[in-house]
């Protein structure tokens, strides 16, 4: 099931990935509207971190094409902002939490031209948005994992974008860190920005998404949580996972089911 | 001791051109480019040779944008081979460079009658010649050694080329992919970042060799390292230590009566050992956590 949107802010036609001659996604077609919450959901390998890379241009496409704002890619990339997963960097960088954060800023700030007061301004502002401002002449290399994530989550907020792109802010994240950091994904989808997220929790997807994408290889479903989440979806993305689906249909059973609750 | 206007000139020159190997090092260590350094500073003999070859003496500036391209000739190849044949990135290098130094020596072999150079000039140096390489003016006034000045220009050159790129360099380094989302020009800056190495090494090898340009390129930076996880901080260590290695190396080598180039790499390598070695028994020396954890609030 996919619905699409009128006016989107993120629309995919035909999207097409491979990485040697293999197809990771195939014929991706879908439309996003703004201001909301979004999770993508799947299991391991469907593509999931792909879509976010080709989205960003960060993997060739084989086929189709991705408009946001209505634009293409390079006329708005300082409105698209992106969390690539932690593992992606070496941490052992010698750099400070502020440091990283300010880089947030340097897309905007241009070639050749150094970061100032209002920057580090910025960057100030993201780190107490995220917690994190005691850290912040903190080394990187002396974090835990769930302080790099909120380090990187700050260094997106920094860049003052209007849709942001995460993928899986919340590997190797507690449940408290998580809890405070979607409330502030949800804050700012309020806030009218399109936030959307690469997640494998479907407990917590549930409670907080708004929209929801699954996949795997395909589009397998693309709509607001309560229409698309539904068994016979939720079978296709997962295939088999008897195991999984079990624990999937007490969730919908229990709708209201909140696991920070109890 | 009294004052020895060669030993100043040397010590001087040498110095200079640790330090410009270091501020480059520093970022080749961090984008985990080191061997690349390495490749490029063997690489770039046929370049060389070729505009030597073209100009007909060592001083033309065709030697420089010969080696410059040759640099980025090795940088493509071996990206080349690392993403689209599939070739690891150490087997890769391995093969780039000693192809292209191959073609150097065969090159100089050649063309031995026409061209003024030698494999071991290029290998090793020879920094002790420096204060009778004079730079000496049409009008017949000698205006001191050559190779300083060579240095002195190629210095300013990395200097003003890494305070412009700083923010740039540093985000490159430390997350290539963030970079080309934010638009900068990733692939640009990596293959300016390696011609200022092929321009460096071309520019200092003719003192101390392309061997010792290696080991100027990292082992500085790798110590500093081992000290400092400040990037500042990082790249003032290597200076200090890039200046320390030039006037160690140089009375070493005068005590001994030996290779100066020799001699200075041999301290760099054993200061970057003693280093290893104090902090793998005292890992928290001079840098340690500052703050204690505190759980995120709602």
């Amino acid at each position: 099931m996919i619905i699409n949107v009128e006016s989107p802010i993120l629309e995919i036609h035909d999207l097409t990935v491979s990485y040697d001659q293999s197809p990771v996604l195939w014929n991706v077609d879908l439309s996003l509207p703004a201001g909301k919450l979004i999770g993508i959901l799947g299991p391991n390998g469907a593509g999931k971190s792909t879509l976010i890379k080709a989205i960003m241009g960060l993997v060739p496409v084989t086929g189709g094409y991705v408009k946001i704002f209505d634009r293409e890619l390079n006329d708005v990339r300082s409105r698209i902002s992106y969390v690539p997963q932690r593992e992606s960097v070496d941490w052992n960088f010698p750099a400070s939490v502020l440091d990283v954060v300010m880089m947030g800023t340097y897309g905007k700030l241009g070639l050749f031209r150094r970061p100032g007061k209002k920057e580090k301004k910025i960057a100030m502002d993201c780190l107490e948005k995220v917690g994190m401002q005691s850290f912040v002449n903190r080394q990187i290399s002396e974090l835990s994992g769930g302080q790099q994530q909120r380090v990187f989550i700050a260094r997106a907020l920094a860049q003052e974008a209007d849709l942001y792109l995460m993928d899986e802010p919340f590997a190797g994240v507690d449940m408290a860190t998580e809890t405070a950091i979607f409330q502030l994904l949800q804050e700012m989808a309020a806030a009218g920005k399109t936030v959307i997220v690469v997640h494998h929790d479907i407990h917590s997807a549930m409670n907080y998404f708004d929209w929801i994408i699954m996949l795997n290889l395909h589009l397998v479903a693309s709509g607001p949580k309560a229409e698309v989440v539904t068994e016979e979806l939720l079978r296709k993305t997962y295939g088999g996972k008897l195991n999984l689906l079990t624990k999937v249909t007490d969730i919908i059973r229990q709708k209201d089911f909140n696991p920070l609750k109890s | 001791m009294s004052f020895d206007q060669n030993a100043f000139l040397i010590i001087l020159t040498a110095s200079i051109i640790s330090i410009s190997c270091g501020l480059l090092g520093v970022f080749m260590m961090l984008r985990k480019m080191s061997m690349t350094g390495d490749a490029i500073s063997h690489a770039v003999l046929p370049g060389i040779v070729i505009g030597f070859f073209v100009s007909g003496s060592q001083r033309g500036l065709e030697v420089i944008i010969g080696a410059g391209l040759l640099g980025i000739l090795a940088t493509l190849i071996i990206n080349w081979l690392k993403n689209k044949a599939k070739v690891q990135l150490d087997a890769s290098i391995g093969i780039t460079f000693t192809l292209l130094f191959a073609v150097g020596i065969i090159l100089i072999n050649m063309l031995a009658y026409k061209v003024d150079l030698d494999q071991e000039c290029v290998l090793y140096g020879e920094i002790a010649y420096l204060p009778i390489d004079l730079w000496i003016t049409k009008a017949g006034f000698s205006m001191g050694p050559r190779i300083t000045y060579l240095a002195v220009l190629n210095l300013v050159l990395v200097s003003i080329f890494i305070f412009l790129l700083y923010k740039e360099l540093t985000l490159t380094s430390f997350d290539e992919n963030f970079g080309l989302v934010i638009g900068l020009p990733a692939g640009a800056i990596n293959l300016a970042l390696m011609s200022m190495v092929s321009y460096t090494t071309v520019s200092s090898f003719e003192a101390v060799g392309a061997i010792l340009v290696v080991a100027l390129l990292v082992v500085p930076p790798a110590t500093a390292f081992l000290w400092t996880k400040k990037l500042t901080s990082l790249i003032k260590l290597t200076c200090t230590l890039g200046i320390f290695i030039a006037i160690a190396g140089y009375y070493m080598a005068y005590l001994v009566d030996s290779s100066i180039a020799g001699m200075m790499v041999a301290v760099a390598g054993v200061v970057f050992l003693g280093s290893a070695l104090v902090k793998s028994i005292k890992p928290n020396l001079l840098f340690g956590t500052s703050t204690s954890i505190e759980p995120l609030e709602n």
